[in-house]
């Protein structure tokens, strides 16, 4: 076989098929289909995109509530970096830690340049900035926003003053009308009645008015909102670095170091002691070796932080995702085999399968704490805690319970699709298979699966998009270390950068789920025999 | 009978056990060093409210370091995962509201015995209304209608809204964070003292709601603000930064701070189980020791004793900045700024001087009173969250239980061995009690050696 069939058929098989046309472009077959093709399922796209950004960038500061603006993308990109930076300081922080005393010393004086420039220079000159942009923002003001504010409560005075003065009219009427005057009363019965009508409406309106003072009041200079920005980067940089250089001048080389010098003297002391005090030196001896030994072991413990959390998120979809696979597929291969089975089952599927994660994680909660009493010494956790990949991300009861809400949640689709693809097995593939006089094992793993496998997969794939859907609410509910509560605490910080780290997760979440959407595709196309399965 | 017994019998020992290390300490200098820790990796967790700062403060400046420990401060979403998550061993403690460790010791909500050593703070919520609502006050009470109205506001003015709510069938809702917060005890006395009835808790209504003329519901501290804007509640009793949140985003109007409600009370504390801190004594010692002084480095003066106002406060600024990181409270800096250096805006006209609104050590603040537990214990019998009379040996009991300052007094001795406190620093002599104070927005003396006439002197409430 050519190269250029190898590559196509990689890419085939690769759920890639986007760049098809790419590649045959690339070997120039039949140039203008392809051509053709590339608008059609790239250029497009891509436009269409831009389109996207371009209408969100117009639309977005059009939006005001007063938890702030819907953010730009420029913003979104921005509060992304901030994502990255806070994640980078955590592991610098964890690598300061562990340095050795040469590697220290190295980075301590880079680190103590940067806060001599920080503190000496940017800081002020920022400050600088900000004092000639006040004087800007200022004039800004009165020019842009103090006449509308204006206008605004000349139009709630002359409300108010309409309405005391009716009120006062009305009031000098009442004093002027004589006690028999039956129709004059009654007049005035009916201009109150109206005036309180009026007074309704002109609260309405008084509100609003009030609504867009507060608006205009806190709009806010851009080129000014800007530079404190900058300012706020600069003072958690210099915040960082000084939390930064308390580390590296006392990490855990030196504190080895300084203990060790301790066991020196205490050695000392050991021998030189008397019989009555022997056996006290001797103990503290031995306990400054193992302080010695756990403090050598010990790690900066650094705060959870957006990429950690994503993996781990992953990995628990993973978990669960593989535990419903575990019980969707024999009993749906027992559902498509025998039809009393499937009566049987069909109620539960109906039943259980619309169920909210939101109300299945508190029951997995339940039943994960029942089997997990006290999960600092159960046997199962520390197992699962020893596995490769798991070992580096602490599984916990929340991890837990949050894998079973996922798999709760995503095996119907498996478990209905395998029933599906068994049920429907060509009758002429099944009296083969009777012929032949195979056994029910035979039959199951050379006949019944293998046809059954593309339905089965296509299931899978809908089953993985279920559990990634769900993960994220499961985990934002069990406070489960993943995107789920990324999400929850930073929409809890309240920051005015809140919304800018919700757009980041929407992208995030859905790259990933693009990713295993794509994943899936290709295991369906490995398992298909005819080469038409989906691709979209 | 037997376990009392056995509590005794340990509390005995560990008084002997106490006076054997306070001997070895004095004898021997630098003694921390030698505290020979049973673990060295903790995790405690927090919530996203700007008392959490002795935790953060501790961790960020390496006091916890200095004492060998590694400590990961994790968010919690709310009050109830943070004390399950403390019950269940996945934290080893946690900045807790200080009616928490109480009603979990009691029993009301999850029972655990949970313990503490250690105050966190003095003061730091503020009670919010609606902007409607506080029209509506102005226009019943004229002297409110200033850019300074004259403090403290009490619910007077409140209560004829009440009263038109109720005429028209409806009543009005306030938010509180959970059923054994100060925020729920503070909203209720505030609301009270002005002959409001805030409902009763019985046996059957764990809602709190019988009788009531404003129902009070459970919302998180951080989703406050926009439970208040979308308007399912009119009022809010709540930590910072949310109260100056409200002001900042036009929503509301913080009418008053808990600091007028009951001068200088105790608000959070740092619980963890009895268990827990049996197993490991010597980690408990270190991590107050810890504690201890991130407190005194919060609230460091730039000459020592001179404290006029919040600005004399020379790291509150850095604190705030901290605070700030998304991985703590995570609010704007400006924001947490305002109330951490002695600010607090009522309205956006009306920005005062509270220099103690946040109190983080002076006052013998972290020392962990029996009085402030008792205080706790009359509120939840007083609103029936205590279904049943108790004697007043029952009070003391109690708080006993829960409130250790056996174990906060060995680490400040240690600390001021070590020359890192000042001796007038610590209420050395105190038997737990603080003196009887009268500073309530009501004048109700209250003296923790006498909780049942605490309780009688009260008009709405159980009164025994």
């Amino acid at each position: 076989m050519k190269l250029k069939h190898r590559i196509y058929k990689l890419i085939d098989i690769s759920g890639l098929q986007l760049f098809d046309p790419v590649a045959r472009l690339f070997f120039r077959e039949e140039p203008q289909v392809q051509i053709k093709r590339i608008t059609q399922f790239i250029v497009i796209p891509i436009l269409a995109f831009g389109l996207f950004l371009l209408v969100w960038q117009i639309m977005a500061p059009r939006h005001t509530t007063k938890s702030g603006e819907v953010p730009k993308p420029g913003r979104v990109l921005d509060a992304a970096k901030g994502i990255w930076t806070f994640h980078n300081r955590e592991k610098e922080k964890s690598i300061a830690f562990i340095a050795s005393s040469d590697e220290a010393n190295k980075i301590l004086d880079n680190a103590k340049n940067r806060l001599e420039e920080i503190e000496s220079s940017l800081i002020p000159a920022q400050d600088e900035t900000i004092a000639n942009l006040e004087i800007l923002e200022q004039e800004w003001r009165d020019k842009n926003i103090s006449p509308k504010i204006k206008k605004a409560a000349n139009i709630e005075y002359e409300i108010n003053s309409k309405q005391n003065s009716l009120k006062t009219e009305l009031e000098e009427l009442a004093g002027s009308i004589k006690a028999n005057d039956k129709n004059a009363k009654e007049e005035l019965v009916l201009r109150l009645e109206k005036l309180e009508l009026q007074k309704s409406k002109w609260k309405i309106e008084l509100a609003e008015l009030k609504g867009t003072i507060s608006i205009l009041e806190s709009k806010k200079y851009p080129l000014l909102e800007r530079a404190q920005r900058k300012k706020d980067r600069l003072e958690e940089e210099k915040q960082y670095l000084s939390v930064y250089i308390g580390i590296l001048t006392k990490n855990r080389n030196s504190k080895v170091e300084e203990l060790n010098k301790k066991l020196v003297d205490y050695s000392n002391s050991f021998y030189a002691a008397e019989s009555t005090k022997v056996m006290s030196s001797a103990k503290r001896l031995v306990r400054q070796k193992t302080r010695i030994e756990k403090t050598s072991e010990s790690q900066y413990s650094a705060a959870k932080t957006l990429p950690y959390q994503t993996l781990r998120s992953l990995l628990c979809v993973f978990t669960g995702f593989i535990i419903a696979t575990i019980f969707a597929i024999p009993l749906g291969i027992l559902c498509g085999l025998n039809k009393t089975f499937m009566c049987a089952f069909t109620p539960f599927i109906a039943i259980f399968k619309p169920v909210s994660p939101i109300v299945w994680l508190p029951i997995g909660l339940i039943v994960v704490g029942g089997f997990i009493p006290d999960p600092e010494n159960n046997a199962l956790l520390s197992i699962i805690n020893k596995l490769p990949i798991f070992s580096s991300f602490d599984v916990n009861p929340a991890f837990l319970a949050s894998a079973i809400t996922v798999a709760l949640c995503s095996l119907w689709p498996t478990l209905v699709n395998t029933a599906l693809g068994v049920s429907s097995i060509d009758v002429d593939h099944l009296n083969v298979a009777r012929v032949l006089n195979l056994r029910f094992r035979e039959r199951l793993i050379s006949v019944i699966i293998p046809s059954a496998l593309p339905l089965i997969f296509a299931g899978l794939r809908i089953s993985i998009g279920v559990g990634w859907m769900v993960l994220i609410a499961a985990e934002l509910l069990a406070s489960s270390e993943g995107i789920g509560k990324f999400v929850w605490d930073m929409f809890n910080n309240g920051s005015s950068d809140s919304f800018a780290q919700m757009f980041v997760v929407v992208f995030l979440v859905g790259g990933i789920g693009l990713l295993l959407d794509r994943i899936m595709i290709v295991f369906q196309r490995l398992v298909s025999f005819d080469e038409t399965a989906p691709s979209v | 009978m037997k376990k009392n017994i056995i509590n005794k019998k340990y509390k005995f020992g560990l008084k002997i056990l106490s006076a054997i290390a306070l001997f070895i300490i004095a004898d021997q200098p630098g003694f921390s060093q030698e505290l020979d820790l049973e673990k060295e990796e903790l995790k405690f967790g927090f919530i996203k409210l700007t008392d959490c700062a002795p935790i953060v403060i501790a961790k960020e400046k390496g006091f916890f370091e200095d004492e060998g420990l590694q400590v990961e401060v994790v968010a919690q979403p709310n009050w109830k995962t943070l004390l399950d998550n403390v019950i269940n061993g996945d934290l080893d403690g946690a900045h807790m509201l200080s009616g928490q460790p109480i009603a979990a010791t009691i029993g009301f909500g999850t029972k655990a015995h949970i313990i503490t050593a250690f105050t966190m703070d003095l003061n730091g919520n503020g009670i919010t209304v609606a902007n409607s609502i506080w029209d509506q006050m102005k226009e019943n009470d004229p002297e409110l209608d200033k850019d300074k109205p004259k403090h403290p506001i009490t619910a007077d003015s409140l209560k004829p809204i009440v009263q038109e709510k109720l005429d028209e069938g409806e009543k009005l809702q306030m938010g509180m964070v959970f059923p054994v917060s100060t925020h729920n005890y503070e909203l209720r006395y505030w609301l009270a003292s002005a002959g409001i009835h805030p409902g009763m808790y019985t046996k059957t209504d764990i809602g709190g709601r019988t009788d009531a003329e404003v129902e009070l519901s459970v919302t998180p501290p951080p989703m406050m603000p926009a439970t208040l804007e979308a308007g399912n509640i009119q009022g809010y009793c709540v930590g910072e930064p949310w109260n100056q949140q409200a002001v900042a985003k036009n929503i509301g109007v913080p009418v008053t701070t808990n600091y007028d409600i009951w001068k200088n009370n105790p608000e959070k504390v740092f619980g963890v189980t009895k268990e827990w801190a049996d197993e490991n004594p010597n980690t408990h010692l270190a991590v107050i020791k810890a504690l201890i002084r991130a407190g005194q480095w919060l609230d460091a003066t730039k000459k020592k004793g001179i404290f006029r106002r919040g600005l004399d406060l020379v790291n509150r600024k850095e604190a705030a900045r901290i605070l700030s990181q998304p991985n703590y409270v995570g609010a704007d800096y400006e924001v947490i700024k305002n109330s951490m250096t002695g600010f607090f805006y009522f309205q956006k006209s009306d920005k005062r001087e509270m220099p103690d609104f946040n109190v983080f050590y002076r006052y013998y603040c972290t020392y962990p009173w029996y009085s402030d537990g008792i205080w706790f214990l009359t509120q939840m019998r007083r609103w029936g969250q205590i279904t049943e009379a108790k004697p007043a040996e029952w009070y003391h009991k109690t708080a006993k239980e829960v409130y250790r300052p056996d174990i906060y007094l060995k680490a400040a001795k240690i600390l001021l061995d070590e020359g890192k406190i000042d001796k007038s620093d610590i209420p050395w002599g105190t038997d737990g009690y603080k003196p009887a104070t009268s500073e309530f927005i009501d004048g109700i003396p209250y003296n923790g050696k006498n909780p049942l006439s605490y309780l009688k002197s009260h008009k709405i409430g159980h009164k025994f």
